[in-house]
């Protein structure tokens, strides 16, 4: 894992609960001991936990028979010498987590073990889909993942566009979707009798960027993702928690009157790209067919149109940038989607202009990095469907 | 009677072929399902080849896809091995593509310091051969490459047609510096063509491949591990999980991972 595990031990501090509450809660606590690496016996899980001896041991035992720790050679004996302790370690091929993202484009599955280590991959695209179609080309998905399984399926994490209630289990609104106040947690458990949890997608991102870390870097503390395709969205990892309130921006209304997601999102990309063909005829841009790596090629290149478009994108990327900033002030922002294939130089090009919009010592405090991975939002949500049934990860 | 699943194929000889077809038949067998491999090298398909088959795995562009159209919707499960149809919710799976070709290239380019590549394409009627082209000239636009055209070679998946492409090449031209073929075979003949040319590789010309295999392993090329075995097994879970009513659309991909060999550089060259 990416990330410190210290201060999530504190989050572990039971409150009222029933028998069985207090029974789980105590099986996570040593699930997550031996998971982090913290303590790998009895005895030592005993300490460090502060459970008396015999309750480790049934609880270890349970843990054992589900196959989630298995027992295998012997520790050191202590200073005063002793029998050697039975080490036990996490088994994380125990129970496998199908992670999907749902996008403006495509429904794209990961199955991973508890580690997160991806097992297989399985995507079918969107096209016209709307609604209740989209319903049933998710579970599609999923079954392609069902069929890869090796060990029996945890439960299952979904990422959507749009605006959701993780705790409700709804879909609020997703306008990409055509979906509205849906029971997606509900539909789904129901179908495939596991527990679902869902979220939004750039929350999943900035989760999965904490949990495994972003591009060449190590999970920093505090990240917001800045994630933009055909809309924008913004999410907030702080501490090691996510914060639920983040989501789509693009209705969002930057200075000049504009919505954000017609601004920088790829449908205005292109229809600027069409409008500026006439005032650069020399393009040497395609007509046609134009992606984000024709954009990074012209700009090298020096294409007058290419750098004019990668300016305007900047410059509206770099107000929201200066908003985060300004108001977060976070240690590291990450922009993810198809954007990020514009490039490092265009990044260091919003970095530059958010400077000039809010104190330069601000934004040079942040870590800029561009996230590659097209699989991060279901890797995240894979990851969120572990923490939230085993909170691990 | 154990259920019998189908697999068409139209060269089982050969390399990539081989092992899929070896794939299928251990994932098939482990969970008790029979397999019958059917040759069909002209995609001439009889029809009472599907007699009996509780489901049918087809690798590459084996069977026309007008026939699997019809199998398809006749209600048959169908699975297909690195191939798509274009308007059928078929699913299919695949080496992503994709993936490896940008780690080949990243390789060259970043470790290796290459960026007078020459491409071998694959079968351009087969949708790895389009998917890898596609996913090479994405990457020259990454890291700004110009190369002229005349450095994209026909291969065809066929390591004869590449040698004698890439030769051809030599007689105009010595002035490249790396190769990437679109599976690893024609990478194998490419460094036959090179090596008798008089060309050291990796000094001269660095040569990475897709896919691995035995053959690979031996020579010590540079490719991407697309196992193709696993490709064979997981193919057989879908087609198999369909059987077992699973409805299923889309691609299941599998994942490209670089295996450094002594063909390009060490990755901290």
């Amino acid at each position: 894992m990416g990330h410190s595990n210290i201060e999530f031990w504190s989050r572990m501090k039971p409150g009222k609960a029933t028998r069985e509450q207090l029974k789980r809660h105590n099986r996570q606590l040593l699930l997550r001991a031996v998971y982090y690496d913290l303590a790998n016996n009895r005895a030592a899980l005993a300490q460090m936990t502060g459970l008396a001896k015999p309750t480790v041991s049934d609880l270890i035992a349970e843990l054992i028979d589900a196959g989630l720790l298995e027992e295998g050679g012997l520790g050191e004996s202590t200073d005063i010498g002793g029998k050697r302790p039975m080490l036990v370690r996490f088994v994380p091929d125990a129970r496998h987590v199908i992670g999907i993202s749902l996008d403006t484009t495509r429904a794209f599955g990961v199955l991973s073990n508890l580690s997160g280590q991806i097992i297989a991959r399985h995507y079918a695209d969107l096209d016209t889909l709307r609604g209740d179609e989209v319903l049933v080309l998710l579970t599609e998905v999923i079954n392609g993942l069902i069929a890869q399984l090796d060990a029996p399926l945890l439960c299952i994490g979904v990422g959507v566009p749009g605006v959701v209630d993780n705790d409700a289990g709804i879909v609020r609104q997703s306008e990409y979707l055509g979906w509205q106040e849906l029971s997606l947690v509900e539909i789904l458990a129901n179908h495939y009798n596991v527990p679902v949890y869902i979220g939004n997608n750039s929350e999943l991102i900035a989760i999965a960027q904490f949990a495994f870390g972003t591009e060449g870097d190590t999970a920093p503390e505090n990240l917001v993702t800045l994630f933009v395709n055909e809309g924008v969205e913004v999410g907030v990892a702080w501490q090691g928690a996510a914060y639920h309130h983040g989501g789509d921006i693009g209705s969002l209304h930057l200075s000049n009157s504009q919505r954000l997601d017609k601004l920088l999102g790829w449908e205005h990309v292109q229809a600027r790209h069409a409008e500026l063909r006439h005032q650069y005829p020399n393009t040497i841009l395609p007509e046609h067919d134009l992606t984000y790596m024709h954009l990074r090629y012209g700009a090298a290149n020096g294409d007058d149109l290419a750098l004019a478009l990668n300016d305007e994108l900047a410059s509206y990327l770099a107000q929201l940038v200066a908003w985060v900033t300004g108001l977060l002030r976070p240690d590291h922002i990450s922009l993810v989607g198809p954007i990020v294939n514009l490039g490092e130089s265009f990044l260091d090009d919003v970095a530059r202009k958010a400077e000039a919009l809010l104190s330069p010592a601000l934004v040079q405090n942040v870590v800029f990095s561009l996230g590659y991975s097209p699989n991060m939002s279901a890797i995240g949500a894979a990851a969120y469907a572990i923490q939230k049934e085993l909170d691990l990860i | 009677m154990k259920p019998l699943l189908g697999v068409m194929t139209n060269n089982p000889g050969e390399v990539f072929q081989r092992n899929v077809i070896a794939g299928v038949e251990e994932a098939a067998s482990a969970r008790g399902y029979r397999v019958r491999v059917v040759t069909v090298p002209d995609r001439q398909v009889p029809d009472q080849s599907f007699e009996g088959l509780a489901g049918l795995l087809v690798i590459a562009n084996a069977v026309p896809d007008d026939v699997l159209c019809r199998l398809y919707e006749g209600g048959l499960p169908v699975s297909l091995v690195s191939h798509r149809l274009p308007n059928l919710p078929v699913p299919a799976v695949a080496p992503n593509n994709t993936q490896g070709i940008a780690i080949l290239v990243e390789h060259l380019v970043v470790h290796c310091h290459r960026r007078r590549l020459v491409f071998i394409q694959g079968n351009m009627e087969q949708n790895d051969g389009i998917q890898r082209d596609a996913a090479f000239q994405q990457e020259l636009m990454r890291y700004n490459l110009n190369i002229p055209p005349q450095y994209i070679l026909r291969g065809d998946f066929i390591p004869s047609v590449a040698s004698q492409a890439l030769a051809r090449l030599i007689e105009q031209t010595h002035d490249f510096d790396g190769i990437v073929a679109s599976d690893f075979l024609m990478a194998l003949a490419a460094i036959d063509v090179l090596t008798a040319a008089g060309l050291s590789v990796p000094d001269e010309v660095a040569v990475v491949g897709f896919g691995s295999g035995p053959e690979a392993d031996a020579a010590g090329l540079t490719n991407v591990a697309a196992n193709v075995s696993e490709l064979g097994r997981r193919a057989a879970r879908q087609l198999m999980g369909q059987v077992e009513g699973l409805r299923i659309r889309g691609l299941t991909l599998l994942s490209a991972e670089l295996v450094e060999g002594s063909t390009s550089c060490h990755a901290d060259a």
